[in-house]
């Protein structure tokens, strides 16, 4: 009798043991597959709409939360990414943006990653051009639109456009409807992307984006400051630096600033500067 | 006859309250919208929009829990342990008695629906006191209209299972009946929308001809789904509020109607 009191209780903790040894090594084997080069798949919005039935909001809001963890954890990791991962966000983000054609969240992320990130300037476009056309009331996609073709895609013309559409939408920032006006005679870069991050860091409440934001503007600060020593150094010596190290050696500036991405910063012939990091970790 | 109706729609509320399913739904809500507390704090923005995107799908999740497993029960269990037969021996009609308990059902419905906005109203504004910040675009008065709007959808469901309890004397089956008519009410509008859009689809016109007719059979469920507007402080007009308040209700009427024609021939035994 006594011993049947035992039974149950040893086994349970026999089961118990059992349970620890497979729990290990169910996390060893989905570390593995975590840690190689596992990207996460979403269903088409053919799929996912109907299948959602009513629940097309929750729905979107998981599939971003697990975009941004996804993304967010390899970045944490200092793992390249690559064009498997642009074609996730891309794919997740416009599959997020059917459900929910409102959620700005996902416009923000997906276009920032994929234009910094990937340089897809193109299809972060095709993104906010869907933004644009379904938030109305918002200055916001118009104006990042437009900054894409002013910064990236190098087309005033059509970057002035949007940034005029952003600045008769309600609450757009003073200083976007004199930036439209004079885009096309405008050449500080790096103080517009400047402008434009600083902006976006104001909503951010994530830190870890927040973050990335700083350092992105650090990083312009940084070169746009060195532009303008460029342009001292053209202006006393009627010739371009051929390094940076070359305003140093003239006493321009005290010593050469690091990159805090990790590259090295260099002067291009028509006087601009930039970084061999092309400001990607 | 009205006195007899409610009466009876008080019996079958005061049997709903009794059932412990009801207990086990609410607490699951109660403790999902707890921790849209935290699950909010992981997004980026548009907080608001996530804390009433969870908020608003538990409401709708309660409702079909509800009605899936409380309404059906409520309905099949007098047949099933005749009990119909004391009610009816009593001076009701067949129609005071499919109208008493549909009453009876949403008047559970509606209290456990009142219960659900206040704890989301709390869940909500202890977010929007948390987040000041990122509750700019966000309007009380949205939530509740989709609140209300899901009410509306909760009570043809409810007619829905009515009807089909009239019509079999399984749950399972009457379960099994609303579970697709909901499924379908919900699709239905996007199945022809797309078919609109795209009508040179490989598909024969006999299945063409079916959908087509079943957009009038069907209720056009997704037209009662207004959380995306809520979550996004998008306006909602009263027109539009009170065409879908009466298609709700034309469409419970027809229900409820034919549900009395049919359980009044019908033989229980």
């Amino acid at each position: 009798m006594n011993r049947k009191h035992y039974i149950l209780p040893l086994t349970l903790v026999l089961f118990l043991a059992f349970y620890c040894v497979v729990f290990q090594n169910v996390r060893v084997l989905r570390n593995d597959t975590y840690y190689t080069d596992y990207i996460a798949y979403t269903a088409p919005a053919k799929v996912l709409g109907p299948a959602s039935l009513e629940f097309k909001g929750i729905v979107s809001d998981f599939l971003f939360l697990k975009m941004i963890t996804s993304i967010g954890e390899k970045i944490g990791r200092e793992i390249e990414l690559n064009k498997n991962h642009s074609k996730y966000i891309y794919d997740t983000s416009s599959v997020i943006t059917d459900l929910d054609p409102y959620f700005w969240d996902a416009y923000v992320f997906s276009s920032m990653t994929m234009a910094w990130g990937f340089g897809e300037y193109n299809k972060a476009n095709e993104l906010l051009l869907k933004a644009r056309e379904y938030r109305k009331d918002d200055y916001r996609p118009p104006y990042y639109i437009g900054f894409n073709y002013f910064y990236f895609l190098k087309d005033n013309s059509t970057a002035s456009q949007y940034l005029m559409e952003a600045s008769r939408r309600p609450g757009c920032p003073f200083f976007l409807k004199q930036l439209a006006g004079r885009l096309s005679v405008y050449s500080d870069k790096h103080k517009t992307a400047i402008l434009f991050l600083t902006e976006m860091l104001k909503e951010e409440k994530n830190n870890a984006n927040a973050r990335q934001l700083q350092l992105r503007i650090d990083t312009l600060t940084i070169l746009d400051q060195l532009e303008s020593k460029v342009s001292e150094f053209q202006k006393a010596y009627h010739r371009m630096p051929a390094s940076i190290n070359e305003l140093v050696e003239h006493g321009l500036i005290k010593s050469v600033p690091k990159d805090p991405y990790g590259g090295e910063f260099y002067v291009m012939e028509n006087g601009r500067v930039f970084t061999t990091s092309k400001m990607r970790l | 006859m009205f006195n007899r109706i409610l009466s009876l729609a008080f019996l079958t509320f005061k049997e709903g309250v009794r059932d412990r399913a009801l207990l086990g739904i609410g607490l699951f809500c109660l403790i999902i919208m707890g921790s849209s507390l935290v699950v909010v704090s992981l997004f980026m923005r548009e907080l608001h929009k996530v804390a009433v995107d969870m908020n608003l799908s538990l409401i709708t999740f309660a409702g079909l829990m509800m009605t899936f497993f409380l309404s059906i029960n409520l309905m099949a269990k007098d047949i099933d342990k005749h009990t119909i037969y004391s009610v009816l021996s009593k001076p009701f009609s067949r129609t005071e008695y499919i109208f008493g308990k549909f009453i009876g059902i949403m008047l559970l419905m509606m209290a456990a629906f009142c219960i659900l906005t206040l704890c989301s109203t709390m869940t909500i504004y202890a977010i929007k006191l948390q987040f000041a910040d990122w509750f700019k675009g966000f309007q009380w008065a949205g939530v509740y209209k989709a609140i209300l709007s899901e009410f509306l959808m909760m009570g043809i469901l409810n007619a829905m299972v009515v009807f089909f309890s009239t019509i079999t004397s399984s749950s399972f089956i009457t379960l099994l009946f609303s579970l697709s008519t909901y499924i379908a009410g919900q699709t239905i509008e996007e199945v022809v929308m797309y078919l609109k859009t795209n009508p040179d689809i490989m598909m024969t016109e006999t299945i063409k001809t079916i959908i087509n007719i079943s957009q009038y059979i069907l209720p056009n469920l997704s037209a009662f789904d207004l959380k995306i507007q809520a979550a996004h402080a998008l306006p909602i007009a009263w027109p539009y509020f009170a065409g879908i308040a009466a298609y709700a209700l034309v469409y419970c009427s027809v229900l409820l109607t034919a549900s009395s024609m049919i359980f009044g021939k019908r033989e229980l035994v």
